[in-house]
């Protein structure tokens, strides 16, 4: 047996898992639809690989990984590809994504590749590549991918099996560790073979002895892996507590746990891992518990990824009554502003209390500084401190508080006697941090990009100098050729040798001027000039006349003679310009229409502008409000460079 | 329309209104013991500070338009006021529970935004106050076991009218604090009312130290503040008594003399105005042990709980700088 050291605070909620019936599977029947968002794992969302309209079989391949973070999804039955478009997910904010939806046709008929495999058949990156391939992300809640896990160059002596599963109500592990110990220690020896030389340990609360059982009689014949029973108390299951009570190590500020030489894995997520070693199975479903006195059927079911939570619910017989479902655990899941939305990999439970089975917190009351907060947290930060920081908005000071290390178990306030809601304050002041974190990057950008344009701008200015001074050189050389040869009719050899100075100097300014010179021909620009100066000259001309007139003034003749004169010079200028233009394409028709269009992109911005978000609101909306700000400006610089193009063709020619 | 409520969405039954209730009930040993001793007058305390506590919180709620019921129920006020009484001697009269009510209420509590963000013990304030400026009506105990009846007393507390000479007497920090030459042993050889008086206290301190130990098993406060108060007093008293116990009273005398049981467990444990942290606390009760026996030791007012405490408060915010404990991951 190893030594525990336990973890400093934690609380002792009622556990309540009885009422799911853990250890009893059942199995959902298959659902119409499913939908299966893109974005499941923490990283950035695969990307289809299927369009509307596609037929697929189960298990085959829908979307790919898109960078190291992400993975891949697989079609969970056979059916129809209904669309891929964005929907509603199970989101705090009811945020969209896209999601690909999947319409069952009932045969639920596995893909052609999906093979068993003998591991030992199989080299280690065969087997990685099979893991890979299944799509298999953490399954406690992560949803970090498995794959990227197993990838760390850090040294490993330790994997840690976490079966802790320490939030009241869950007993979607409990059920897995006690339906298939058989698939988790397979999968286990697989991940143990993958890292080398390294032991086992898997850590269980002393609540479920059936699956206590079960994983010991499992490993009863294998010294390397140790079934270790730790105490019952939240968050036990928390990976860094668990960790600080099997080995009284703590990971180090703003590391993890391979930094400690422990890689720790959900049991749940190591059976998916033997299902797609051995089965070839891609991670298409998983377990979760439909619990709470809302329901009358709780239990645990095994479901498809992607059925939609509203039908899970009303197999499980929700009652009309219930008003709320969380998406988790009574600790720290979230309460769905839908339920129309899909399960996804990571989802454990979903929790439907009754009418007063959670009853709604009081008004929040003063904090009294009791510090009983502080005696519970196991991150040993103080709650009441970060409380008073967040609400004065002091959020220099709460980062060294260390508010970022939080955990949001929501220990502190389970225990409030003020009920003060804490961890919704932790989260807004994180919010705040992250998007000023962000906001600090994009001005660090900003920056970067003025100064690389100072300098570009110094550089042509640097560059056409240098040219001008070419050509003068050339220019002096080329009189002073004219002039010997002038001077010197009759000496030809010299006169021949200033010729070839000349042309050398000139050939120089030449090679130095990139640009071919706007001077020599008639510049656009300069008509523009032109015709501008000529027009307003007419108008002051125009306007003293009328002047003049008005008072009879005595050089009101000579004043309408200038004005004749000047309207004539408008006009020529004018055609000048016109004609030019009409040369080099510059249609005016387009001109209105592209300055409608940028005028159009310019109010959109500067409306987005004002409805930049609340501080308060969380981080993925921030996100989307950028990406929709970002594109208008980019719309806006397109808007505006087509306009230029359109005036100036002559620039975009050069 | 569904309410909607961040996690986590249990919650632990705790209620602020608990701990206040918890707090009554576990004083009330000591003030039974103390109601014994000293009479009725402790009694007219309780109820005329708490009237006038809850009141006065009531008017402060209507000046800020708060909602006077939501924040009368927390039951703050009346802790404060409970605590408040049990200090005053108990021949006050009316207008000096009024005042000390007043001080400890409005000054010492609601001019910083009520509760929670009072930087002092908003009953010690009021007692200080009091003892400042009221020295000798401050100081009127009775000798134990004699007291008014119930008619003299509703007498002297309106109209401080009565024969109370005869039954009032100093005491035994006083008569420890007035050695005037002779030894500790002569002292209460000479004085048998104090020695009766040292009975009284002492028991009234054994009642305050059995509900304070209930509340610490009951988990109200941590052991931290209430022992690190004890013990630095103890300490104190053995360091400088040992040698000479002619001159010094015991560490035994201060432990349970005076208000010290009742400070360590229903006073400093006050958790506003205290340090926060658990390390935090043990200094901050340090330092009130210590400096409790400097001031009954070397200072101008026999007993000194109120002054601790309130310097202790003052230096509560820099003990909390310096005792911020390490968050998870910094400790290699």
């Amino acid at each position: 047996m190893i030594q525990l050291y336990d973890f400093p605070g934690g609380i002792h909620p009622p556990e309540n898992k009885e009422l799911s019936n853990p250890g009893q599977l059942v199995t959902l029947p298959l659902p119409e639809e499913l939908i299966i968002p893109l974005g499941q794992h923490i990283g950035a969302p695969s990307e289809a690989v299927v369009k509307k309209g596609d037929q697929v079989s189960k298990g085959q391949l829908i979307a790919k990984a898109i960078g190291s973070r992400s993975a891949d999804l697989h079609a969970p039955t056979s059916g129809l590809i209904a669309d891929v478009s964005d929907q509603q997910v199970a989101h705090a904010s009811g945020l969209k994504e896209t999601c690909i939806t999947l319409h069952a046709d009932g045969k639920d008929t596995w893909h052609a590749n999906i093979t068993p495999a003998d591991p030992e058949q199989l080299s280690d990156d065969e087997v990685r590549q099979r893991i890979y391939a299944a799509g298999i992300i953490g399954m406690g809640g992560a949803g970090f991918p498995s794959n990227a896990k197993l990838a760390t160059d850090k040294p490993i002596h330790t994997l840690l099996l976490n079966g802790v599963e320490c939030e009241p109500y869950i007993s979607a592990d409990d059920t897995i560790m006690q339906v298939d110990s058989d698939g988790i220690v397979k999968g286990t020896r697989l991940l143990m073979r993958l890292l080398g030389q390294v032991k086992c340990i898997i850590a269980i609360e002393d609540n479920k002895p059936k699956a206590i059982a079960t994983m010991q009689a499992a490993t009863a014949d294998d010294a390397a892996i140790e079934v270790v029973v730790i105490p019952t108390k939240y968050p036990s299951g928390g990976e860094k507590q668990l960790i600080q009570n099997l080995t009284g190590k703590q990971v180090p500020k703003g590391g993890i746990p391979a930094d400690l030489g422990i890689l720790c894995v959900n049991v749940a997520t190591v059976n998916a891992i033997h299902d797609a070693v051995y089965l070839g199975r891609p991670s298409i479903d998983r377990i979760t518990t439909v619990t709470g006195k809302g329901v009358n059927k709780p239990g645990n079911y095994r479901v498809l990824v992607g059925t939609k939570i509203d039908f899970i619910l009303d197999q499980c017989e929700m009652d009309a009554s219930a008003n709320k479902v969380v998406l988790g655990g009574p600790m720290m899941g979230f309460q769905l502003p839908s339920i129309q939305v899909p399960l996804v990999k990571t989802s454990n439970c979903l929790l439907v209390p009754g009418v007063d089975e959670f009853p709604a917190a009081d008004a929040a009351m003063s904090c009294i500084r009791c510090g009983q907060c502080e005696v519970v947290c196991p991150a040993q930060l103080l709650p009441q401190e970060l409380y008073w920081l967040a609400k004065s908005d002091a959020f220099d000071k709460i980062e060294q508080y260390n508010l970022m290390d939080c955990i949001e178990c929501g220990a502190c306030a389970y225990v409030c006697p003020s009920q003060i809601p804490l961890v919704q304050h932790y989260r807004y002041a994180k919010g705040v941090i992250r998007h000023k974190a962000q906001e600090a990057k994009q001005a660090e950008h900003a920056k970067l990009r003025f100064e690389a344009r100072e300098q570009r701008l110094i550089d042509e200015k640097n560059a056409k100098e240098e040219r001008r001074k070419a050509r003068a050189a050339a220019a002096a050389a080329a009189q002073a050729a004219k002039r010997a040869s002038q001077a010197d009719g009759d000496d030809p050899i010299a006169a021949a040798k200033a010729r070839v100075a000349a042309k050398q100097q000139a050939a120089k300014a030449q090679a130095t001027d990139s640009h071919p010179e706007p001077a020599a021909k008639p510049n656009h620009k300069e008509l523009k000039t032109a015709a501008a100066i000529a027009r307003t000259k007419l108008k002051k001309a125009q306007k003293a006349f009328a002047d003049a007139a008005a008072t009879d003034h005595p050089d009101t003749d000579k004043l309408q003679t200038t004005v004749n004169e000047l309207t004539q010079r408008s006009a020529a200028a004018a055609e000048a310009l016109a004609k030019f233009e009409s040369q080099l394409g510059v249609d005016p028709e387009a001109i209105k229409a592209a300055q409608v269009e940028w005028a159009k992109a310019n109010a959109k911005v500067r409306k987005l502008t004002k409805l930049a978000p609340e501080d308060d609101a969380t981080e993925a909306v921030h996100k989307e409000y950028q990406q929709t700000l970002d594109a208008a400006q980019k719309d806006l610089q397109q808007a505006e460079s087509h306009l230029q193009s359109l005036k100036n063709p002559t620039e975009e020619s050069s | 329309m569904m309410r909607f409520f961040s996690s986590p969405h249990l919650h632990g039954g705790n209620r602020s209104q608990k701990i206040m209730l918890l707090v009554i009930v576990a004083a009330l040993p000591g003030i039974l013991t103390q109601l014994y001793w000293f009479g009725y007058g402790t009694l007219f305390n309780i109820i005329w500070a708490t009237l006038l506590g809850l009141l006065m919180e009531a008017g402060v709620m209507i000046l800020r338009r708060r909602p006077v019921g939501f924040f009368l129920k927390d039951g703050s006020v009346v802790v404060t006021t409970l605590l408040l009484a049990l200090a005053l001697p108990p021949m006050s009269p009316w207008w000096l529970v009024t005042t000390a009510t007043l001080f400890a209420v409005i000054f010492g509590k609601h001019i910083y935004g009520g509760l929670g963000n009072n930087p002092f013990n908003p009953a010690m304030l009021g007692y200080a106050i009091c003892l400042i400026s009221f020295p000798v009506s401050m100081t009127v105990w009775t000798a134990a076991g004699q007291y008014l009846n119930l008619a003299d007393q509703w007498l002297w507390f309106w109209t401080e009218q009565g024969q109370i000479d005869a039954i009032t007497q100093a005491t035994p920090l006083d008569v420890i604090k007035h050695l005037s030459g002779s030894t500790i042993g002569e002292m209460w050889s000479a004085n048998p009312d104090v020695v009766a008086y040292k009975a009284a206290m002492l028991w009234i301190n054994i009642a305050y130290l059995v509900g304070g130990i209930a509340l610490l098993f009951l988990k109200v406060f941590t052991w931290h503040a209430p022992v690190a108060m004890l013990a630095g007093l103890a300490v104190m008293a053995f360091l400088f008594g040992a040698g000479e116990p002619d001159l010094y009273a015991s560490a035994t005398d201060h432990l349970f003399l005076g208000a010290t049981m009742l400070g360590a467990f229903f006073i400093i444990t006050d958790p506003v105005s205290s340090a926060t942290s658990r390390n935090g606390k043990l200094i901050f009760g340090a330092g009130i042990g210590i400096l409790t026996y400097i001031i009954r030791t070397w200072g101008n007012y026999p007993d000194a709980v109120a002054f601790a405490v309130l310097l202790m408060n003052l230096a509560a915010p820099l003990i909390d700088q310096y005792t911020r404990p390490k968050a998870y991951g910094q400790q290699s």
